[in-house]
């Protein structure tokens, strides 16, 4: 199968899979919805009559801070522990998600009833988080040891505050070439797992490293490729979101229906690797 | 009377004297770097340009400071030496006057400011015979300074040297009248750790022979280098009309060099600061430009400042006139211009207290609040109104917030007046009462006399006082004349009233909206007949009219005029003028629309104010901006899940 054809019929798959798509991002929206409802209502307490939220209008002006006194570092400290809470429970959620995510991927293709999704989500969860939290351990230590370490000898070697130099620059370039690697071998562990049933985590990462070297081009070029539109997607969608500066009602109401369509965007963007992980296995 | 020694005779580097010159300095030292130590003699000399005799000179040993972590700096300032080798200190080891009478045994040390008798940084001379007035006095001193680590504004780290406060330095002989002085006397204040300037406009010949392969760079103009063979040089400065003189030596310094108009401009940095060295020298034009437009003009043809590396960060930000260090900028990123706000703020400091030579110990706000003042001026135009210090797409500041939030957060605000000298402030509030109270209520001046006036304040204070001593109180007379001059008596028969309440006095200033009601004026018509009336009454929209009022209330004790901005529902707007004496003020109207916002200061002129959020009222709140706040927070959070998971 060639490149393109995997990308292709990835494509396909995650947009077929549109059901559950929608079903992952009302979570995720539900989620977030948890912190944000509150901390909106924090800030309606905080400004009450005050027309001093026209200063916000166009970004937060830090200088307000000062006027909203001890109420900012109460709002920070919310604010950061709400992030940290929905990192994690997202960090669940998503893994949850994919267990039936990739069950959907590599079943025979026909309809796929919610029940079974979430079914299929529940099996695999248990081998996915350990997936994930080992894959999370390797790119970790790999980052420390490619950029953290180097990083920290060229600080001490030149006196510099931040690391910078040729080597540091090949060495960043190296780390995102190699990251398709370890993104592949999680997802075709996954895909092993959903397709055999097994719930043996490293009987499945061995099965994920062997099927990396058995295609290795196409499954490297495959998540490469949909790793640089991810990229250029996240970086567009992060421009758009910090530029935009809507302050009426109904451009603020379309702004949510917009970033919310951009989420969707994205979750189908992950589908789509998995899809097209699961199409370089095959 | 006597001639003046023939080093300050000769013009090297300005076309005549800027200041009366009533102090110079011949020195002819020598570095070793292995052992941190610059030893040699000096010739320094010091006009009586008094009316009586003096028995007595007074004289800065201030790298004492770095001796004993009994001083008062080291004790106050939380400073200690890195080892035994990281004390400092400066020895005279003889000293002569120009009869050749040997001084040694007629000085010692005295602590002016607390008594700590473990303080050696004010050297007390009893002189053999007095000095008479238009006299001269003329020291000759054979000296040792060894140099501190950890740096603290001078000392060393390795091979890098920064040689400040390193000689015995005259203090200030003030005449009475002079500063509101009552009586003739040495001004010679003990080293602090918030405080070390005031000093004579001096003249400086300056040598120093150390090896071949450090590069040095100073506050004053190279005047050669001499090879002297043995892998060692001498470099010759001299320096005309400036208040103290530094010095730094360092092999690894990258030298870079810019003209400005007349002014020779040289940065010393290190290779890693090589990047952003545009960065600072356009700030430092940028600072040129703004202050000889609007305060005065640079009078000096050369101008060096220095990116100290990492291990001699302890040097940065500080100011020498014509020689002064700022802050790497290396790992900041180029949205936020801290590295070009310190580079702006110690080049301020060339104009306040360097040409404005005010005593930075018994009132720093004349120096550091002033200075604040325009550095953030400067940096807020230059770098964009509202963004100045800070700026991206969804989070900005300027630097004039960044000062005003430390005064309005800090639960000290109103411990102490703003005029303390610099070690009597409470509660570690020096800083925020000296740079950022005072820059506050400078701006609030400006936003009350406007910013034509308060620059012709500063022309007017350049104009009076450049290469003088001047004191807050001849700031204020300044301001005084000018506001009269300009404005007549609107605001008074002078501004007293201000400088009283935000200078002198501990209040705060904040107004507030406190409500906004608007009721409906029924219009009725009727008759009395007898026992019995008979009305009507006009209900048609167009005949409708409304008593709507504004209440605002002074909850602080500083009174201020203000503007009030008013919005009716028609569109309109009112804009009034509260005089602000009042605890409370009502505007009532009568009219067809309905008052529906209210704004205190709506232009931010009062940056005194320590609250604005209750400066405005609006009975519409708009939810728009916390709804996109909540959604932008959400989607942050969303792609952040979708991203940083597997």
């Amino acid at each position: 199968m060639t490149l393109f054809n995997t990308l292709k019929n990835g494509a396909v798959k995650a947009v077929s899979s549109y059901k559950q798509i929608l079903l992952i991002w009302v979570t995720t929206l539900i989620l977030v919805l948890a912190v944000g409802f509150p901390l909106r209502a924090f800030l309606n307490m905080i400004f009450d009559s005050s027309m001093i939220v026209e200063k916000l209008n166009d970004g937060f002006d830090i200088g307000v801070a000062g006027d909203i006194g001890r109420p900012f570092g109460a709002l920070m400290a919310s604010a950061s522990a709400g992030t940290f809470l929905l990192s994690i429970a997202g960090f669940f959620l998503m893994t949850f998600f994919a267990g039936g995510l990739f069950r959907r991927f590599t079943m025979a293709w026909g309809r796929q009833k919610v029940s079974d999704f979430l079914r299929a989500s529940a099996n695999n969860f248990l081998p996915y988080l350990r997936i994930a939290i080992l894959m999370m351990l390797i790119i970790g230590v790999l980052t420390f040891i490619m950029i953290g370490l180097p990083g920290i000898i060229t600080m001490a070697i030149t006196g510099m505050q931040t690391p910078s130099g040729i080597v540091m620059k090949i060495l960043y370039v190296l780390w995102v070439l190699v990251m398709p690697v370890w993104l592949f071998v999680a997802d075709a562990s996954r895909r092993w797992v959903a397709a055999t049933g097994s719930h043996k985590t490293f009987r499945a990462l061995g099965a994920g490293f062997r099927a990396l070297r058995e295609r290795f081009w196409l499954s490297y070029g495959t998540v490469l490729a949909v790793l640089l539109i991810n990229a250029a997607f996240v970086a567009a969608v992060f421009w758009f979101a910090s530029i935009a500066t809507p302050d009426k009602g109904i451009m603020v109401f379309l702004f949510f229906l917009a970033t919310q369509t951009l989420v969707i965007i994205r979750l189908f963007m992950k589908a789509w690797r998995y899809a097209a992980v699961c199409e370089a296995v095959q | 009377m006597c001639l003046l020694p023939l080093v300050a005779a000769g013009q090297a580097i300005l076309d005549k004297p800027l200041s009366a010159r009533l102090t110079g300095y011949d020195i002819d030292v020598t570095l070793d770097p292995e052992k941190h130590i610059v030893s040699g003699m000096m010739t320094a000399w010091w006009v009586n340009n008094s009316s009586m005799p003096v028995g007595e000179a007074m004289m800065h040993m201030y790298l004492n400071a770095f001796s004993s972590n009994k001083s008062t700096f080291a004790s106050r300032g939380n400073w200690s030496a890195s080892g035994k080798d990281g004390w400092g200190w400066v020895k005279v080891s003889s000293m002569s006057d120009r009869k050749g009478n040997d001084l040694t045994g007629l000085y010692g040390y005295v602590s002016p400011d607390d008594g700590n008798e473990h303080d050696k940084t004010v050297l007390r001379i009893a002189l053999p015979e007095p000095v008479a007035p238009g006299d001269t006095l003329v020291l000759k001193l054979d000296f040792i300074s060894k140099l501190p680590s950890p740096i603290r504004r001078t000392g060393y780290d390795e091979d890098f040297h920064f040689v400040a406060q390193w000689f015995p330095k005259f203090g200030v002989y003030e005449t009475a009248g002079m500063r509101q002085r009552e009586a003739d006397g040495w001004n010679c204040h003990q080293f602090h750790p918030n405080s070390e300037f005031y000093s004579n406009h001096s003249v400086y010949n300056v040598s120093v022979t150390l090896p071949s392969e450090f590069v040095t760079g100073s506050g004053g103009m190279l005047i050669e280098e001499i090879d002297l063979g043995d892998g060692l040089k001498k470099v010759v400065w001299r320096a005309e009309d400036i208040v103290d003189f530094a010095w730094t030596a360092w092999p690894g310094y990258e030298v870079l060099d810019r003209k400005w108009n007349h002014v020779d401009i040289t940065l010393l940095t290190s290779k890693t600061g090589l990047s952003k060295a545009d960065n600072h020298f356009e700030a430092v034009i940028y600072a040129l430009e703004y202050l000889n437009e609007r305060v005065g003009p640079y009078p000096w043809p050369h101008l060096t400042f220095v990116d100290p590396p990492f291990n001699g960060s302890g040097a940065g930000g500080m100011e020498y006139t014509t020689l002064f260090t700022t802050m790497g900028a290396g790992a900041i990123p180029s949205f936020m211009k801290m590295a070009e706000m310190v580079t702006i703020h110690e080049f301020g400091h060339s104009y306040f207290m360097g040409m404005l030579a005010s005593n930075e110990f018994e009132e720093p706000w004349v120096d550091e609040g002033i200075n604040s003042y325009w550095e953030q001026r400067i940096v807020d135009h230059y770098y964009g109104d509202g963004y100045g210090l800070l700026r991206l797409p969804f989070l900005k500041m300027s630097d004039a917030d960044q000062g005003r939030i430390s005064y309005v957060t800090s639960p000290n605000r109103t411990i102490a007046t703003n005029d303390l000298p610099s070690w009597m402030y409470p509660h570690g509030t020096y800083s925020m009462m000296s740079y950022n109270k005072a820059a506050v209520w400078l701006h609030t001046l400006e936003g009350i006399i406007g910013t034509e006036t308060m620059d012709n304040v500063f022309r007017e204070y350049y104009r009076r006082w450049a290469f003088k001593h001047p004191s807050g109180q001849d700031f204020i007379a300044v301001v005084n004349d000018v506001v009269k001059n300009e404005h007549g008596n609107r605001f008074g028969e002078d501004m007293n009233w201000f400088f009283n309440q935000v200078l002198y006095g501990q209040g705060e200033c904040d107004y507030r909206v406190s409500g906004i009601t608007s009721n409906r004026i029924r219009s009725y018509s009727g008759v009395v007949n007898g026992d019995s009336v008979t009305y009507t009454r006009s209900d048609r929209s167009s005949d409708t009219l409304y008593l709507s009022r504004v209440s605002l209330e002074r909850l602080g004790e500083v009174i201020l005029p203000v503007e009030v901005l008013i919005g009716f529902d028609t569109g309109e707007e009112v804009l009034e003028n509260w005089d602000g004496t009042g605890a409370y003020k009502d505007y009532e109207y009568t009219g067809v629309g309905q008052v529906v916002w209210a704004k205190i200061d709506p232009y931010d002129k009062i940056d005194i104010d320590i609250n604005r959020m209750n400066n405005s009222f609006t009975l519409d709140p708009s939810g728009a901006t916390t709804r996109r706040m909540m959604n932008k927070f959400m989607f942050l959070v969303q792609m952040m899940i979708s991203i940083f998971t597997l």
